[in-house]
């Protein structure tokens, strides 16, 4: 009880001191506008401009929700080190994977207020230009939200042992890698090079599969979503986040305080 | 330290090594270290900068980890997270959270420390009452002096009401009022039955505050003790300052090769701590006039030394140290 007290408390104050940051508001204004602007951009074409819109609306909360959580995630836990406010946390009865643990869901909630806040301006803009906005919008925006989880768990396995510098070029790359997994692995299937078939076969097990949680292209053209197409990406998705929190911690819970 | 009193740390053979460099070289900055704390003492752990006193503490407060040896507070092993309950901790040069005010910081140390939540509002106004924060309680952490955050740090290491504090270098870097105010704080600390250890390269604060020290000096100990013991070891010296000194009792003090500076009727003397007594008397009948009496305190480098070569003679004459 008292654990989830620690930790509960941890991600309140992470909250807070990520809804007090300015680069989170300035990346959430940006993620509006450039929604806001997708009817804009829809006016070019005289062709599918809801689809136009909407594409560009998913695309804008999903990189900027990436860009959040990669930028503010980097800093994590290196922040807590660098400034020393971590001593005297951990001097408390509070164990090195609550803290963890605590700071991760703090930042995946504010992730979560920020897609909130977006999806809103999303779908007031999709309303505005009388597209559809329904079910399949929702299943997609939840999915966004999953991969914004499994980020995060991405950029608090790099914090926790090494710079925000580093820890934002291997996250960045590991997304980069993450969405481009499944088509490295349809290529190796039907190449004949072996050892290119092993290494896009390991890496697409080795890294999480980012395009497992993009329904954007169902949503925005009104296709069937199955009830498994949402689940089995949540599972998955929960699955990484537990594995890359597991390694984290693992590394965390070793790690000298200098 | 007293027959029967109960040891509240224990520390023994402990060692930790660092690698640094790309070829991970190693460093020793421990070497065996080995001291106790007992019940209810302030314990003062002094050694200069890069002695290793703060590779201790972290050691003890679990945020590095030993390399050998072992370590103890209230008989738990310092890996272990849950008896942290009962020991409070205040960094060197305390950093909080500073979008956060006083009263936020302390409830939020509450929580963690696992402070039943009926009591945090009160126990965090009485803390910010006790270390004179009150006027300050919700002003943000960032508008606060380097005395302020020393206060809230002390507080925050109290919240829990724990058994032992730990303290690193409580006084550094503040002025003489703020110095004065943390000491103030430290002695409170020991009328309220709290154990409490003290990192410190500052000897007056050893003097004033210290039950008993250990000296730590390039990782080892040198000297584990009395406070007193310690200070008292070899001699100390006072300087003072004479006017309308008569001729004939200048001459005989010069004579004695007592006059550090000065001739005539103003001179300055340096004398035995044991002998200053007896001078002013024999300056005060000669008509003389007494500007100042200042001990001289010796550097620690000099009770350092002082205190190696007294162990190192111990040993030689094969005597218990």
């Amino acid at each position: 009880m008292n654990a989830l007290r620690c930790v509960l408390t941890v991600a309140g104050n992470t909250m807070r001191e990520a809804i007090r940051s300015r680069v989170l508001y300035t990346l959430l204004f940006f993620a509006i506008l450039l929604i806001g602007t997708g009817s804009l951009l829809s006016t070019l074409s005289y062709v599918e401009r809801e689809r136009i819109l909407q594409d560009v609306g998913l695309a804008a909360i999903r990189i900027f929700g990436v860009a959040i959580a990669i930028f503010v995630g980097i800093g994590l836990i290196h922040r807590e080190v660098d400034r020393r406010t971590i001593y005297t946390i951990l001097s408390k009865p509070i164990s090195r994977t609550q803290f963890l643990v605590g700071k991760y869901l703090g930042l995946v909630a504010t992730l979560w207020l920020q897609l909130a806040i977006m999806a809103a301006a999303f779908a007031g803009v999709s309303l505005l230009a009388e597209a559809p906005f329904g079910a399949g919008h929702l299943a997609a925006l939840s999915l966004a939200g999953v991969e914004f989880a499994v980020v995060v768990a991405v950029a608090t396995l790099f914090s926790s042992f090494t710079t925000p510098m580093l820890a934002s070029l291997f996250a960045t790359g590991l997304w980069a890698i993450g969405h481009l997994s499944r088509d490295l692995r349809q290529l190796g299937l039907q190449s004949n090079d072996v050892v290119f078939r092993h290494v896009a076969q390991v890496l697409h097990r080795c890294v999480p599969d980012l395009s497992a949680f993009d329904l954007t292209s169902q949503a925005v053209h009104g296709l069937p979503i199955a009830a498994s197409d949402l689940w089995i990406p949540w599972i998955y998705g929960m699955g990484w986040v537990v594995v890359l929190l597991g390694i984290a911690s693992f590394v965390f819970e070793r790690r000298d305080f200098r | 330290m007293k027959s029967g009193v109960r040891d509240v740390v224990v520390v023994e053979a402990l060692e930790k090594t660092f690698r640094a460099g790309l070829l991970g070289r190693k460093k020793k900055v421990l070497d065996g270290i080995s001291f106790r704390v007992g019940d209810g003492e302030i314990f003062g752990f002094v050694g200069p900068n890069g002695a290793g006193k703060t590779t201790t503490l972290k050691v003890l407060m679990g945020l590095i980890r030993a390399s050998a040896g072992r370590a103890t507070i209230l008989g738990h092993d310092v890996a272990e997270s849950a008896f942290r309950r009962q020991i409070g901790f205040l960094p060197e040069n305390p950093y909080f959270y500073e979008y956060l005010t006083g009263r936020e910081i302390l409830r939020f140390y509450a929580r963690v420390s696992g402070v039943p939540r009926a009591e945090i509002d009160a126990r965090a106004t009485r803390l910010l009452e006790w270390v004179g924060l009150s006027h300050a309680a919700d002003a943000r952490l960032r508008t606060y002096s380097k005395g302020m955050l020393q206060r809230t740090g002390i507080a925050q290491a109290l919240v829990h009401d724990p058994k032992v504090v730990f303290l690193d270098e409580p006084m550094s870097g503040l002025d003489p009022i703020g110095r004065k105010e943390i000491r103030d704080l430290v002695l409170r600390l020991r009328e309220t039955g709290k154990t409490v250890f003290m990192n410190t390269h500052i000897l007056s604060d050893v003097e004033t505050v210290c039950d008993r020290v250990a000296i730590i000096v390039k990782g080892r100990i040198r000297y584990e003790g009395g406070t007193h013991d310690f200070l008292d070891e070899g001699e100390c010296m006072s300087d003072l300052v004479l006017q309308a000194v008569p001729p004939a009792l200048g001459e005989r003090l010069e004579a004695d090769r007592l006059v550090v500076r000065g001739r005539g009727d103003r001179i300055e003397l340096r004398v035995r701590d044991k002998e200053v007594g007896e001078l002013l008397q024999v300056a005060l009948a000669a008509g003389a006039r007494i500007v100042s009496v200042s001990p001289h305190r010796r550097s620690l480098e000099e009770i350092f030394l002082s205190a190696v070569a007294h162990q190192e003679s111990a040993s030689a004459a094969g005597m218990p140290r």
